[in-house]
């Protein structure tokens, strides 16, 4: 199904570089990435695509290439959505391929992913949800053992920085020293700092993918916290990441109407 | 070397009598679904299962943050104080043979030139009590790289499950003997025994030798570029790494003073090599991703005469982007 749209889109030089999935060893698909037509038949698309490829899209060496066509899963187009809301990509320069019921459909426009995220999708969140209420049912103390403890096995890798569609900071505060904001250090403060860094600068920009936690050589479910304050975003302001291409970010927009008056 | 053999159901009193003697143990325990290097107790705290952990052992003489030394400030003078925290002696059981043979690594290059202090106080202080693999998994290649596992390498004892519930037990240095000697009760004398139909068959996934040659000329090979387009920039490869080395020092300040720190770096990361300028030499992921690996396979061997890979595939293992070192030393030597 894939092939013959693909083999379509860079035939008529419509992207120069297609970004997909493709099987790996042990039953895994990992990402893979074709300029030349006659790849395109190792392309796959089914439940085990789940990395957010959208991390790619303004990765210095791909967007070197051209145009970019991606296969798209549902979180892939909601960070595409995000980024273009962020202005990290403009209309048409990203073509997503994503599956409509049994059909390959092509989101050459922020109009189209707009309407595909729209459509009602299965949740693939049940067991974060699960996770959260749990968590939230804690008390006070009980919830900062928890993540201390969780963020405690935290080596400060990156992985889930790097893995994440929104943080594409060419400059992350993590690695500003003058002056240093966040310890470097994978001690407990600086590991508290990163974290909670990390996820307030994430509150109401995720997408839900939990490419975060996926990526974490050590199981931390990073992708909580964030998750956790989506939440908050959307119940406070009625904002959803990933939802429309155009966005007044509530935590970085001011209105008159504000209810609280700190600002004036 | 002596060659002994120990009961499986005399190890939790070997463990009891490591730990009467004031000795820390690091063993691999289940945390969730993986398995990790962490302070045991007793012997039926070890993980009963486990291919690789998910980090290396490392940490125990090169710590993820290690603290060099303490400074005060007073008026215009700093006075530096080495307040070095007691080193306590260590025993790693459990380490698999790749891991044992990282620590002969570690020591080449911390020792070799300007002997570091710390690494060494942590490593004199460490004993390495390594476990043949019985099984292993496809991202393990340490028969690719001149191992095995059952390697002695690096190791103080090695032991081998030979079935009816008996370890064979080769001890290898003074470090080993002084354990065995401290609990005589517990081993029985053993005539050398052929370890191979008792551990896990491992084919060899590339040649080296062709390897080590191939990639001399390798430094503008296409492939780099196009093999890396998957690498997302992380340091996950080179934490859990036996032998990534490179390292950053940082000084945590207050008003009257400080510390500083020594802390886990890695080249795949952009910062790495960021200049004060703002002038980047590995600009972009190819040229990092390039060097990690012309590192263990070309620039250990010309400085220290050593490849600095053993095998162990935790960064196969541990990848987001499922980037896989065999996979592409293999593609390197084919182009």
């Amino acid at each position: 199904m894939f092939k013959e749209k693909i083999e379509k889109l860079l035939g008529e030089g419509k992207v120069n570089i297609m970004i997909g999935y493709t099987e790996s060893t042990g039953g895994q698909v990992r990402v893979f990435f074709t300029g030349l037509s006659q790849e395109s038949n190792e392309f796959v698309f089914d439940d085990r695509c789940v990395q957010n490829l959208a991390v790619y899209v303004n990765k210095p060496e791909i967007k070197a290439i051209g145009k970019i066509g991606i296969v798209a899963n549902l979180s892939t187009v909601k960070a595409l959505l995000q980024l273009a809301s962020e202005s990290q990509i403009k209309d048409g320069q990203v073509i997503a391929l994503a599956m409509n019921e049994n059909n390959v459909i092509e989101l050459d426009t922020f109009a189209k992913m707009e309407e595909f995220v729209a459509n009602p999708h299965k949740s693939a969140n049940d067991e974060a949800t699960k996770k959260i209420q749990e968590i939230l049912n804690m008390s006070r103390e009980k919830r900062w053992e928890y993540w201390t403890n969780e963020l405690s096995s935290c080596i400060k890798c990156y992985a889930c920085r790097s893995a994440c569609p929104m943080c594409y900071c060419t400059q992350c505060t993590v690695d500003c020293n003058q002056p240093q904001w966040i310890p470097v250090a994978s001690h407990h403060q600086g590991n508290m700092e990163w974290h909670i860094l990390r996820a307030m600068h994430l509150a109401g920009r995720c997408v839900g993918c939990g490419e975060c936690s996926r990526a974490c050589p050590v199981d931390i479910p990073i992708s909580l916290l964030s998750f956790m304050l989506n939440d908050h975003i959307k119940d406070e302001f009625g904002q959803v990441a990933g939802t429309k291409a155009t966005l007044d970010y509530a935590l970085s927009s001011f209105k008159v109407e504000d209810k609280e008056n700190f600002m004036r | 070397m002596a060659t002994k053999k120990i009961k499986i159901t005399n190890l939790p009193k070997l463990f009891e009598d490591l730990k009467k003697s004031g000795k820390t143990i690091i063993a691999p325990k289940q945390k969730g679904a993986k398995v990790y290097f962490a302070p045991v107790e007793h012997f039926d705290q070890v993980a009963p299962s486990y291919i690789q952990t998910v980090l290396s052992a490392k940490s125990v003489a090169f710590p993820r943050v290690e603290e060099l030394f303490r400074y005060e400030i007073k008026e215009k003078e700093i006075i530096q104080k080495d307040n070095y925290t007691k080193i306590p002696e260590i025993v790693i059981f459990g380490l698999r043979p790749c891991d044992a043979a990282s620590f002969e690594y570690m020591k080449e290059f911390f020792l070799k030139e300007n002997p570091d202090v710390h690494f060494k106080k942590r490593m004199d202080n460490a004993t390495l009590i390594t476990v043949s693999c019985s099984e292993s998994d496809e991202s393990c290649f340490c028969t690719s790289v001149g191992l095995s596992p059952s390697s002695t390498k690096g190791s103080d004892i090695v032991l081998t499950n030979i079935g009816n519930g008996n370890m064979y037990v080769e001890v290898l240095t003074e470090k080993g003997d002084n354990i065995i000697n401290a609990n005589t009760s517990l081993f029985e004398e053993s005539e050398t025994i052929d370890k191979e139909p008792f551990v896990a068959k491992l084919t060899s996934r590339f040649d080296l030798n062709t390897v080590l040659e191939k990639i001399q000329t390798s430094y503008d090979n296409p492939e780099w570029q196009k093999n890396s387009y998957a690498c997302i920039g992380c340091g996950a490869c080179a934490f859990s790494c036996p032998t990534c080395s490179c390292f950053d020092i940082q000084d945590e300040q207050r008003e009257n003073g400080g510390v500083r720190l020594r802390l886990w770096d890695t080249c795949g990361q952009q910062l790495f090599t960021v200049h004060a300028s703002g002038h980047n030499p590995r600009h972009v992921q190819s040229q990092r991703w390039k060097h990690r690996i012309l590192h263990k396979f070309k620039y250990s061997v010309d400085n220290l005469d050593m490849v600095s890979c053993v095998g162990c595939g935790r960064c196969i293992r541990v990848c987001p982007a499922d980037m896989n070192i065999i996979e592409q030393i293999v593609n390197l030597v084919e182009v």
